[in-house]
């Protein structure tokens, strides 16, 4: 049987709007096998944002479970959260977030370096990443002398150089043209099925999410596994 | 912690130069004035305590004089009839030249040997001709190469008026030439006829076994006491304490004011980099890490800063310390100090406080980044709205803290310390409120300013709406300028006190007094027919004499002000209290005595209690009459009636003739005729008007001020270096925002018309808000520390241009710091600045 890299159950978030509680989430169940690519389809304002930030570890739900590879992140205090983010899981965001006073190539060695990683392999592992990201001549250049196109390779690559459990993909080609999106898109689909990442894919783009090996779909705050024609 | 995050941390300061460099400058700046007072403090102290050790030698009890010093033969019955052979007889002095003080010392070459070694391996010849020949003196050595003057050569100096001319036959050397900066030293006999005394000393050092002090201390004349000479110097660094603690912490201030800079610019460096904390976050920093970061940063920041600070520090001391040498001169003591001493101790002090107040300053910022929330940040308008939410606590906060001050002040009693720690309270509470109030005031603007063209109403708009910025840069330059506002007030009413006592308190319209040659207090006396002389004129209606000598009560040393009265004198007293009813019969009996506010406040005396004080007859107790204004001694005096003074004391001299005109005369023809009536007499007198005195003691006042104001100008320049990188900040980071005006049509002078407009507004809004709180740091400063340094009563003064000056260097300070971000948002290209956001 497959590794869960991530297993939600009952899951449950709502926010307070004056003396009303609005849920988001509602008792949501998902499951996604290691080195799966799932797309998290839905429109604005469904609760595909707070579903990943309750993935990530940097929102709490009311109720509910989530293990990220066996490991229970509801029942980590913050410290360890933190700890664990930094070991297993990498982001991708439509707006990039670069550190602008690194360079690429320090900026894809961060999660390494914040992961103890030994500084013999460090340099190998950052060229290995440039070279797959196709970025070896511009290792040296800061995020803002980088296109977007560009930029969103260099945070496909740090988000993936230290081999997390599961990437964490928010509308990534959201900031791009189709081409650069498209290029995007591939490199970091095929970058993490070579090391064995789980993708989970938050996008509205019907197209974005077909390239997924699986959709799941968002609506008031229901989380299901259909034809993505009906949730559209 | 990751090399990487220390990279970017440090690229961050390095990309922008600007903040990062004002900021060192501000730290610099800061610790430079706090470690220049310090160090003028010290080198003071130190030359003081030097030149009284290297003076005192190995002496373990000094006999002292009272008003007319020793007599020349108890020392020889001392050393004859007693048979205390290790006795030095002293004469002390003060020798004018140009403006310089120069102390001369009059001692026994053999007598000296046990004591002191001043003069170190002199030449055969000189010690011969020191004691052969006239007007013959050793000149320190340092003192020498200072003014140029080599042994053999002569200087011209004056002695109490007189010029005199002094031969060097040689240079002193001594053990350590430093300590002897502005020493002359001469055979006993020579400083006699020098300093006009002959047979009297001024001091006998002693060499005492256990229990022979005793017994010579029964034996004493009266008037005369053994001291051991450490509590002679301990009283004598007392007198000065309150005027160098005051000066610690006006340099205090200025650190305070360099702390709210630090404060300004690790929040906006927090502030703007909300979006890549929160990336980090993301990533797995922790927030420890963040906090460590931050406050690494300022960390980095305070070691360059303080360092700097340092240097500068002793380039500003070398300044001050003539300034404070002057003031310590002018109202306690003569001190001479041409060297700085720089001790490792004092830099160590003010590097810790520059570092130590950095990162003080940074650790609200560095907690804020730690907290950053690891989701993509929050929204401006989210943070903004967080901020005003939070507007109601900062303001508690901010009374608590004023009430806080308020109480400490209050229970603290006479604590100089407490006292400056409730200011210290009291700025820092008014600060938190400045935030609320400028949303208030923000809110009104809006109200009435919705009349108003497009740019006004977007620059009244743009302060309320960016309170997380504007509430801070309003909120430091507030404090700054009422820092000046606050001294401000409290010197010019000072000054305006003093000037209302000098004029009801000089009754005379001219007064001549004898020129002194002493050391520690104007005892020179005028001839007993000098009062006659003057009293025959038909210029002249009335006469008084004065005196100020010190003598010894059970509370330590004392000066008393010895008067006899003309007419009119009681006039020129006001007192705290009321006196007690039959005062001035009771004081020409001699039953009452007067004594000075400080005098009252530093033994706390009032009206009606006793004072004993060591009279040649005895112990004398006498009651006080009442507690009278006094500002020249805050030391404090006991006033005397001569009579009672010559009765207990057995001395009738005084050193200064008033003079009350008849009606019509003017003083520059009844000074001439003064003249003339005292020519012949051999005496050197001073004569001056009641105006020129006034002017003379006002002038002294502005120079023990001058300091002060040097203290107030450097806190502007640190609060000033404060606003412009405040107010840099803030409009360099709404680029963006400007951007987008840019895009929507705005052409670049109206930008820059909007920065220039916002930013005097906000200058205007510090200037409000630094009234209230000038006119509370003037009260404090003015009701405790002066009170608690000094024990003087000051009336408030509101100078109505010090209000103005406040307003204007507010909104100055605001106009020029919000050039430059006028002229780069006038020259931005929108579509860069979008992009690059």
């Amino acid at each position: 049987m497959q590794r869960l890299a991530v297993d939600i159950s009952n899951l449950s978030r709502s926010y307070r709007e004056g003396n009303r509680s609005h849920p988001v989430i509602r008792n949501a169940e998902m499951q996604i096998q290691a080195g799966e690519c799932v797309a998290l389809l839905g429109r604005s304002g469904s609760g595909k944002s707070t579903l990943l930030n309750l993935i990530a570890g940097i929102d709490r739900p009311d109720s509910g479970e989530i293990s990220i590879d066996g490991e229970r992140i509801t029942q980590l205090k913050e410290p360890a959260l933190t700890l664990f983010r930094r070991r297993q899981i990498g982001f991708v965001y439509q707006f990039f977030n670069l550190i602008p006073t690194l360079t690429t190539r320090e900026n894809i060695a961060l999660p390494l370096e914040l992961n103890n990683c030994s500084i013999a392999t460090m340099p190998k592992k950052v060229a290995q990443m440039l070279e797959a990201v196709n970025l070896t001549e511009r290792g040296d250049a800061y995020p803002d002398q980088l296109s977007g196109g560009e930029q969103q390779r260099v945070a496909i690559a740090r988000a993936l150089v230290h081999r997390p459990a599961l990437v964490l993909a928010d509308e990534p080609t959201g900031n791009l043209d189709q081409a650069a999106g498209e290029n995007a898109l591939d490199l970091m689909i095929a970058l993490a099925r070579e090391e064995q990442s789980s993708l989970l894919l938050v996008t509205h783009s019907l197209t974005v999410a077909q390239r997924a090996d699986r959709i799941l779909t968002l609506q008031q705050g229901q989380l299901s596994e259909q034809g993505a024609e009906l949730a559209w | 912690m990751s090399r990487l995050l220390l990279i970017s941390a440090l690229r961050h300061l390095h990309r922008h130069p600007w903040q990062s460099w004002l900021s060192i400058l501000g730290i610099a700046l800061g610790v430079a004035v706090i470690v220049g007072v310090d160090l003028a403090n010290q080198s003071a102290r130190q030359a003081f305590l030097l030149s009284a050790e290297s003076l005192t030698g190995k002496a373990t009890h000094q006999i002292i004089g009272g008003p007319a010093g020793i007599p020349e033969d108890l020392y020889r019955e001392l050393r004859i009839e007693q048979g205390l052979r290790q006795a030095a007889p002293i004469v002390e002095g003060l020798v004018k030249l140009g403006a310089e003080n120069l102390q001369l010392i009059g001692v026994d070459p053999l007598a000296e040997e046990n004591f002191r070694h001043l003069s170190g391996e002199l030449a055969a010849d000189a010690a011969r001709r020191l004691f052969l020949e006239p007007a013959s003196v050793l000149l320190s050595s340092i003192t020498a190469s200072r003014l140029g003057v080599a042994a053999d050569d002569n200087l011209t100096v004056t002695i109490a008026g007189r010029e005199v001319t002094l031969q060097v036959v040689d240079l002193l050397e001594g053990d350590n030439p430093a300590v002897l900066e502005g020493l002359l030293l001469a055979d006993i006999s020579t400083a006699q006829e020098l300093l006009d005394s002959p047979g009297r000393l001024d001091r006998i050092d002693l060499i005492l076994q256990p229990g022979q002090a005793e017994r010579l201390a029964d034996t004493l004349p009266p008037g005369l006491h053994l001291e051991v000479p450490a509590s002679r110097t301990r009283v004598m660094m007392e007198m000065i304490d309150a005027f160098q603690i005051n000066l610690a912490a006006m340099s205090l201030l200025a650190m305070l004011v360099g702390a709210f800079l630090i404060y300004n610019t690790m929040t906006f460096s927090v502030l703007r980099r909300r979006q890549l904390l929160a990336t980090l976050r993301l990533l797995g920093v922790t927030r420890q890490a963040l906090f460590r970061l931050l406050l690494l940063e300022a960390a980095l920041m305070g070691l360059v800063g303080a360092g700097a600070g340092l240097v500068l520090g002793i380039f500003t001391a070398q300044y001050l310390v003539e300034l404070v040498t002057r003031t310590i001169n002018d109202l306690y003591f003569v001190l001479t100090v041409k060297q700085l001493i720089i001790q490792p101790v004092v830099l160590l002090k003010g590097f810790l406080v520059g570092v130590g107040v950095t990162l003080l300053a940074a650790l609200a910022p560095a907690i804020e980044a730690a907290g950053t929330v690891p989701v993509s940040a929050l929204r401006r308008s989210q943070l903004e709205q967080r901020v005003h939410r939070g507007l109601p606590w900062v303001g508690l906060l901010g009374i608590a803290a004023l009430l806080l001050g308020w109480l400490l002040i209050a229970v603290s009693g006479n604590s100089l310390l407490a006292g400056f720690s409730g200011l210290f309270l009291i700025i820092s509470g008014y600060s938190l409120l400045v935030p609320p109030g400028v949303a208030l005031l923000s809110r009104l603007s809006n109200r009435t300013g919705k009349r108003r063209g497009l740019l006004v109403r977007f620059a009244l708009r743009g302060i309320g709406a960016n309170l997380s910025r504007t509430g801070l840069s309003i909120a430091s330059l507030s404090v700054a300028v009422a820092a000046t506002l606050g001294v401000s007030i409290m010197i010019s009413s000072f000054r305006a006190t003093v000037a209302d006592w000098l004029a009801y308190t000089l009754r005379s319209d001219i007064y001549v007094s004898a020129v002194s040659s002493r050391a520690s207090s104007s005892d020179a006396t005028l001839l007993p027919e000098t009062r006659q002389r003057i009293q025959a004129l038909p210029e002249v209606a009335e006469t008084s004499t004065g005196r100020r000598v010190t003598i010894q009560s059970r509370h330590g040393p004392v000066d008393l002000l010895v008067l006899d009265f003309a007419s009119n004198t009681h006039e020129g007293f006001k007192f705290l209290e009321p006196p007690l009813a039959d005062l001035w019969a009771g004081y020409q009996r001699g039953e009452l005595l007067l004594t000075s506010e400080p005098y009252a406040y530093r033994h706390g005396l009032r009206t009606g209690d006793p004072i004993i004080l060591d009279t040649l007859e005895g112990p004398l107790s006498l009651t006080i009459g009442g507690v009278f204004y006094d500002y020249g001694s805050d030391q404090g005096l006991i006033g005397l009636p001569a009579s009672a003074y010559t009765r207990y004391w057995g001395d009738a001299a005084f050193a200064t003739v008033g003079v009350i005109l008849q009606p019509g005369v003017e003083p520059a023809a009844a000074t001439s005729a003064i003249r003339q009536a005292l020519e012949g007499f051999d005496q050197d007198l001073r004569i001056r008007s009641n105006r020129e005195i006034r002017d003379y003691s006002i002038g002294i006042f502005d120079r023990t001020f001058a300091i002060t104001q040097v203290l107030r100008l450097l806190a502007v320049g640190v609060a000033f270096i404060g606003v412009l990188s405040a107010l840099m900040a803030l409009q360099l980071e709404r680029t963006r925002e400007q951007a987008v005006l840019r895009a929507t049509g705005f052409t670049p002078g109206q930008l820059s018309r909007l920065t220039l407009l916002q930013t005097s507004l906000m200058g205007l809004y510090a200037g409000l808000f630094s009234l209230p709180l000038g006119w509370l740091m003037s009260e404090v400063l003015i009701e405790v520390i002066n009170r608690r340094a000094f024990g003087w009563s000051i009336t408030t003064q509101l100078p109505v241009n010090a209000v103005f000056e406040a307003l204007l260097l507010a909104v100055v300070a605001a106009l020029l710091a919000g050039l430059y971000p006028a002229w780069r948002m006038s020259r931005v290209s929108p579509a860069l600045a979008l992009r690059e956001e």
